[in-house]
């Protein structure tokens, strides 16, 4: 499916942070894993500014291990604010799902 | 950072050799990315551009690492090199050219419409 990504712009966020919640990672594992899922228009560039955001916001703890070729691979793992901050995730996505769903089916 | 370097930016021309020096190794493809990243990043410099440093340093460290995988230029920033750059300045609140213009701009017309006794 094309042109997802502007319905996927605010859930991207989410999707990387459970990523990262699975297992410890770095950027372009996490690309490759959103690219596998079917979300094919999901750039490396795209995925460094939510990791660069996520940083910010103090979601993650980063450590730098070298990666054979190359510059050091920054890997990315949750602490305690981001695993609260997936929590709230699913928990909008439920909200939100839920609440389209209702419409789709002619509900109140 | 001392003093005479805030004073003079000497600070800011070694780093930016330094840039220049890392993107000289990178390959040709990654290199010519590089040089969009900074003309896109630019409108959001300050009055000396310190702070786009440690973004513009984020941006060349993405372009090594992806060029080490071997990773093509497509693969690493799509289509949407300018989106990329709003979305790296984006988060660090920089005030912009652009805003400095629209405020400049709003100030004008409202001048002149107060002058037209409007």
């Amino acid at each position: 499916m094309d042109d997802l990504t502007e319905m996927l712009k605010g859930t991207l966020e989410g999707c990387v942070l459970h990523i990262i919640g699975s297992e410890e990672t770095y950027g372009y594992a996490i690309t490759r894993r959103l690219n596998e899922l079917g979300f094919a228009d999901v750039v490396e560039g795209t995925v460094y500014t939510i990791l660069l955001r996520l940083e910010r916001n103090g979601f993650v703890q980063v450590t730098k291990r070298p990666s054979g070729v190359g510059p050091p691979r920054k890997f990315y793992a949750l602490n305690d604010a981001g695993r609260e901050e997936l929590a709230t995730f699913w928990a909008k996505w439920e909200y939100i799902t839920a609440r389209i769903n209702k419409l789709r089916e002619g509900g109140e | 950072m001392n003093f005479w370097e805030t004073i003079t930016g000497n600070d800011l021309t070694r780093e930016w050799k330094a840039f220049e020096v890392r993107a000289q190794a990178l390959p040709a493809d990654h290199r010519a990315a590089w040089e969009q990243i900074k003309a896109h990043l630019f409108p959001y410099g300050d009055f000396t551009g310190r702070n786009l440093m440690p973004i513009m340093d984020g941006a060349l460290g993405l372009l090594e690492q992806t060029a080490a995988d071997g990773q093509s230029i497509d693969e690493v920033l799509g289509d949407d090199v300018q989106g990329f750059c709003a979305a790296l300045a984006g988060g660090e609140g920089a005030r912009t050219y652009r805003d400095r213009w629209r405020r400049q701009l709003n100030r004008n017309v409202a001048r002149k419409l107060h002058r037209l006794g409007g």
